[in-house]
Formats: C-alpha cells, sequence, structure tokens
C-alpha cells in the first residue's frame, strides 16, 4: 500500500502536497495513485515521435499541472523541461527527458502496487 | 475525463453556502481545488471539465453560482473563450471570474479580458487561495450591491447619495473645469398624480429623466432623481438652459398634448470655488425655490442677491443663540376686539415676536420665522416667547383684576414634541397661571399633516383646560369632512380673505361661507389683518366675533399693551 513515507523516499516534496490537500493524507495518496494510470505519458510519448508539438505542449503543460500540484518533483522535473523546451515548439530528441519521465513514473507505479 | 457534478437543483446558499464552478480538464486538478474549497465549509463546488461543459451549468445555474474558477488550457473549448461568452452575457457578466494559471501572460490577458483575480499553479497554500476567492466573492457581491441601489429604478439615472459621491470626485479630478450645479423639478407635479394617475407621473418622470440623461451625456455631466419629481444635473458650463427646457418640453409633448408640465430650474454656475458639493446643489435648490408657481419663469441662477440672502440666513442661524440669551427678542402684542357687543372690547390679545438684532436692528418676523421653521430651531423662538408671555401675565395678574388670555403661537415641531403638554402645564405651575389664560394658535396646515395626532394632541391639551384656535383658516387643505372631527374652540380666518375683498364679490362670498362652517361647528370667528372701515363694516354684519388688525391696533410693545389693560380695569 502506497504510503507518504514511502513517496518522500521516492524523492516527492510531500509536505507542501499534504498542506495544498488540506492536509488530507487520505486525499493525497488517493489522487497520487491516479497519476501513473493516466494516458497522458504515453499520449505525450507518442506525439513528440511524431513530432507533433502543439498536442506535445498541452499534453506536457497538463502533466507539469498535475505533478507540481501534488509536488511529485522526480516525474514533474523532466516534464516542465520538456514543457519549456515545447513552448517554443523547439525541434530536437526529447527522448532523454521521455525515457527520465516513463522510468520515474513506472517507479510510481511499482510504489502504487506494493 | 468526465466532471462530475456533485450537486443538482438550486445551489445558492443552501445551506447558507455559495456555488463555485471549478472548470479544469485535469480530475486530479478539480478534486483537488475542491477538496480545498470544501476545507472551508462555506460552499458548494459544481465541477465541468471543459468550456462547454462549463457553459451549459452557468446557463442553468447562473443566478446562484457566486464565482467561477478557471483553468485556461482545456480541449474543446478554453478559458478565454469561456471568459468571453460570460463576459458578452447580460446575465453572467456580474459572475467573478478566477483563472487557474502557471503563465504569466495568461494572467495578464485573462485579466484584461475581465476576469477578476488568478490563483497561480502550483496551487498556493489553501489558506491563500480561500481568501483570494473570499475576497472576489465579496468585492462582487459589494458590487452588485452598490449597482442596485446606485440607480432609481424608475428613471435609471443616479440616486441621489450617489450622485453626490460622483460628483464629489469628478470635481476632485476637474479642478480647473467650469461645472454647473443645476435642480430642476415640475410645478404642482401632485397634481399631473392625482389627475392623470400614477402611472401617468411615473412616465412623466421617464420622460424627463430620459431627455436629462441624453443631455448629460452630450455635456460631460452627471444626473440623478433626487426626491420626488426633483432632478440633479451636475455638468460642464453652459452659457444658456433654454435648450435644456425646450427639449424636455418637446419630448413631453410627443407623451401626451394634454398634460401641461411646468419645469422649472435653478442654476449654480461655475461650482469651481466651492468644495462641498450638497452645499453646492443647496443653492441651485435655492434658487429654484425662488421661482415655484411663477410661470413666467422657468430658469432662475443664484446670484450675489441669492447669496446675500444666504449669508443673512446664516447670520440669524449664528446669533439666535445669543439672541435668545441676551433677550433680543421681544413680546409685542396685537390686541383682538369683539366687535359684536354695542362698543368694540378688548377681549384678548395674539403675542407675536420680534428680533431686536444688536447689528440689523428690528427684524420682522417674516425675515426668520420660515427660515427657523426649516431648520428646527423655531422650537427655541416659541419657548422663549411663551415663557415671556407667561411671566408678563404673572406681572399683570399681580397688578390688575381683569387680564384677558393672551394667544401664543405653536409651529409644527412643536406639535409633534412629546413633551409639549407638561412643558405648557410646568409653565402655568411656574408662574401661577391657568390653561385657560392661555390660547394656543395652531396653524391649519398642520393639521391636515398628521391629522389623528394632532386630534388626539388637541383633545389632551383641551381637557387640561387650554383654549385651542386654528390658525389661518382657509389657507391649508382641511376638508370638511375633517372639520367635524376637529376638536377646536376658535377660527382664525386667513388673513388673505380680508385683504382681498375688495376685489371681488366671490371673495366676499368665501367670507360669508367661512362664517357659516364655524356656524356649523359653534366656534367663534376671528378676522386677522383687518385694516379699514369698510372691511370691519362687512365683517360686524356678516356676524364675525373677533377683530384683529390695523384697524384698531398694531402690534404693540409690553408696555403699551399694558396701557390698554390699564384703561380697561378702570
Amino acid at each position: 500500500m502506497l504510503t507518504v513515507d514511502a513517496m518522500k523516499a521516492f524523492g516527492a516534496d510531500t509536505e507542501t502536497a499534504l498542506t495544498r490537500c488540506a492536509g488530507s493524507e487520505a486525499l493525497y495518496l488517493r489522487l497520487v495513485g491516479k497519476v501513473p494510470d493516466s494516458e497522458d505519458f504515453d499520449k505525450l510519448e507518442a506525439a513528440v515521435k511524431a513530432k507533433d508539438y502543439d498536442a506535445a505542449f498541452n499534453l506536457a503543460h497538463g502533466l507539469k499541472g498535475i505533478l507540481l500540484n501534488l509536488s511529485i518533483t522526480p516525474i514533474a522535473d523532466p516534464v516542465s523541461e520538456m514543457t519549456e523546451l515545447l513552448r517554443s515548439r523547439k525541434d530536437m530528441d526529447y527522448s532523454p527527458y521521455i525515457q527520465k519521465m516513463q522510468a520515474e513514473r513506472k517507479k510510481l507505479t511499482e510504489l502504487c502496487k506494493s | 475525463m468526465q466532471a462530475a457534478m456533485q450537486q443538482t437543483g438550486p445551489i445558492l446558499y443552501q445551506d447558507m453556502k455559495r456555488a463555485i464552478l471549478v472548470v479544469d480538464d485535469e480530475d486530479i486538478n478539480r478534486e483537488l481545488l475542491g477538496a480545498i474549497l470544501d476545507s472551508d465549509g462555506c460552499y458548494n463546488v459544481l465541477y465541468a471539465a471543459d468550456g462547454i461543459e462549463a457553459m451549459a451549468l452557468i446557463k442553468e445555474h447562473y443566478q446562484s453560482i457566486s464565482a467561477v474558477l478557471l483553468d485556461l488550457l482545456m480541449p474543446n473549448m478554453d478559458g478565454f473563450e469561456v471568459i468571453q461568452a460570460i463576459k458578452v452575457d447580460e446575465n453572467y457578466r456580474r459572475i467573478p471570474i478566477i483563472v487557474l494559471t502557471s503563465e504569466r501572460q495568461a494572467e495578464v490577458k485573462s485579466l484584461e479580458m475581465g476576469a477578476a483575480d488568478f490563483i497561480p499553479k502550483p496551487y498556493d497554500v489553501p489558506a491563500v487561495i480561500l481568501a483570494r476567492v473570499k475576497r472576489t466573492i465579496e468585492l462582487s457581491e459589494d458590487r452588485t450591491v452598490i449597482q442596485a441601489m446606485e440607480r432609481d429604478s424608475l428613471t435609471g439615472l443616479l440616486a441621489k447619495e450617489f450622485f453626490f459621491e460622483y460628483s464629489t470626485v469628478t470635481k476632485h479630478f476637474y479642478k480647473n473645469k467650469d461645472m454647473d450645479a443645476v435642480v430642476l423639478n415640475i410645478d404642482h407635479f401632485h397634481l399631473i398624480n392625482e389627475i392623470y394617475g400614477r402611472e401617468t407621473g411615473d412616465q412623466v418622470l421617464q420622460t424627463i429623466a430620459k431627455t436629462i440623461y441624453q443631455f448629460v451625456r452630450d455635456n460631460e455631466g452627471t444626473a440623478a432623481r433626487g426626491e420626488g419629481d426633483t432632478f440633479l444635473l451636475y455638468i460642464k458650463r453652459q452659457s444658456d438652459y433654454e435648450p435644456l427646457l425646450n427639449l424636455i418640453s418637446n419630448d413631453l409633448a410627443d407623451l401626451s398634448d394634454q398634460i401641461h408640465a411646468h419645469v422649472r430650474m435653478g442654476v449654480y454656475q461655475k461650482t469651481s470655488g466651492d468644495s462641498d458639493i450638497a452645499a453646492i446643489f443647496d443653492r441651485a435648490n435655492r434658487a429654484c425655490n425662488t421661482i415655484r408657481g411663477n410661470f413666467q419663469q422657468s430658469i432662475a441662477y443664484y446670484d450675489q442677491e441669492l447669496q446675500k440672502d444666504a449669508i443673512f440666513a446664516e447670520r440669524l442661524i449664528h446669533d439666535i443663540h445669543d439672541g435668545i440669551e441676551e433677550k433680543q427678542f421681544k413680546v409685542y402684542y396685537q390686541p383682538k376686539y369683539d366687535i359684536q357687543s354695542e362698543v368694540p372690547v378688548l377681549k384678548s390679545a395674539e403675542a407675536l415676536v420680534r428680533w431686536q438684532h444688536p447689528e440689523f436692528g428690528m427684524i420682522p418676523p417674516g425675515s426668520f420665522i420660515s427660515l427657523f421653521e426649516e431648520n428646527g430651531l423655531i422650537q427655541k423662538v416659541d419657548h422663549f416667547v411663551w415663557r415671556q408671555v407667561a411671566e408678563h401675565m404673572r406681572d399683570w395678574k399681580a397688578k390688575y383684576s381683569k387680564v384677558v388670555p393672551i394667544s401664543v403661537n405653536m409651529s409644527r415641531i412643536d406639535v409633534f414634541d412629546p413633551g409639549l403638554e407638561s412643558k405648557l402645564m410646568g409653565l402655568m405651575t411656574e408662574f401661577g397661571l391657568s390653561p385657560t389664560d392661555f390660547h394656543l394658535e395652531i396653524t391649519e396646515s398642520a393639521y391636515s399633516e398628521n391629522s389623528d395626532q394632532i386630534i388626539s394632541l388637541i383633545a389632551k391639551l383641551r381637557s387640561d383646560g387650554f383654549i385651542v384656535e386654528m390658525d389661518d383658516f382657509g389657507a391649508g387643505y382641511s376638508s370638511l369632512n375633517m372639520l367635524t372631527s376637529m376638536p377646536i374652540d376658535v377660527l382664525k380666518m386667513d388673513m388673505t380673505f380680508v385683504r382681498n375683498m375688495h376685489k371681488d364679490e366671490k371673495q366676499l362670498k368665501m367670507i360669508e361661507m367661512i362664517m357659516e362652517i364655524a356656524d356649523f361647528l359653534s366656534v367663534p370667528v376671528v378676522a386677522e389683518g383687518v385694516e379699514d372701515e369698510e372691511q370691519y363694516e362687512f365683517l360686524k354684519k356678516v356676524g364675525c366675533d373677533l377683530i384683529q388688525g390695523y384697524y384698531f391696533s398694531k402690534p404693540v410693545p409690553e408696555e403699551e399693551f399694558e396701557q390698554l389693560l390699564r384703561e380697561m380695569n378702570q
């Protein structure tokens, strides 16, 4: 079962996130539990590969919002960097960011299942 | 991601909670914000996942939604489109929008489009978000209340209080601009209401308001509706106000060719030297009052003459306290004679006040009575006179075996004073007098203002033994019906009947009618203002009981009146 301590160990800023969840651990953990299931990670990866940067920016921007609101820093970092690059529709190789994002997402999925 | 609606049906103030619509395409963000808002316990939260869902909810609940928290980047219909749709709609416009965004540029753009505030992403600590939401709703609700109150509901013009506020601000920012204050009203407007009905009266007011509104818009000004049929304009200096009058006349003629409303205007020009907006409009109003009932003149300007009058009035108001303390006010007595006996006999007298001002000399009552009636200071003068009269009567009674009763005037404000009866009885006790020594003159118009209260008061005073005279009878609007229920002892015919009796037959008939009314009520009649033999003979012939006027005697100082008492006792 996912715990606040596990999230902390994962690298999330749980203190800030809990404040934002009006102090409710249950709400925090429930919302965090929804994150790995989001289809937007895979959609972002596909959009970047297809060089559909408009769609990619919107997806990255949306994910960034959620990840920062829940202070899931390890995933938020690569997504935030990507968002800034995609804002100017920069044509480049995004795979390092995508790999980092998917790797951290996988870790979070494991944490949620454990 | 489908957003679920948490509430259905009427939302506003359900369990005293305000309704808030959260619009975000990310369900995690919606839920997070919902949890923050819930934690406050003051809100019912509605959710929408995009602009289209949001607009559907707004359409259904616009009357009850207190605020919209709006994400900008959304599929289908984005936040900017939602702001646009809300702001162009008459019904939705008042709903404040708080934008949820992480983009600086977007903040500026949304504020420019009419958003009330923004909440940055990632979200701030809940306390900050809640405070911003609360503040936004408060401001919006205050504004709604203000908007409801700032305008007169009938005419759509500003309400007077707001008009004064706006004009003060205008004045502050346009110090060098020459502005005019104009007061406009309609002569005998109540007659239009009475003759044509209230609905027509309202149409007249609306028509005038519409014309004025157009006029002030064209002349860099603002306008308000004051009390009843009064309008106030604060506009750029005009050389001539005839054009405005003509516009109003034409529009009223279009409304109906039956109604002839005489509009009059008081204008105070070049107001830039004055700071107090209420005082500026007082002046315009004073100018306007100078042509009340004068159908030849429609526009009056506040000029040096009026300014002199106003300064004089201010002086009198300032000096009244010393005047009373230093006994500058003098009581004069005008005798009343019984003319139905063989030879006229001194029967009583009316106490009248004069002001021996140290600087202005003798001031006649006409110069200060109506002024002091307006501001209630007349009560001080009345009380002074009553006390002086009581003092004189005590002295006369000590010297002479026969003394006549003296009548004193009661102003409207005295009549409504709940302590009146005890004040008068206190005077009687203090000076060893009987209430029958004091006649109380109450003007007819006071009777019609609040007849029930007056009737019970007069009944009480009469049961104490006071004699009550109805003053200026015939000048007011007493109905015959009211007269029969009115407990009075004497009718004093209004002076104008006697003064105009030479003019035509009708006036003589009026006097005869008054005599008949008095006969029907079984009360004696006093005629005032009798100046010559002819008037005297006629009044005697038609059965008038008592006469007061220059024909017998002008008002005289106490010593002279005492001389008459002395002669009567010899």
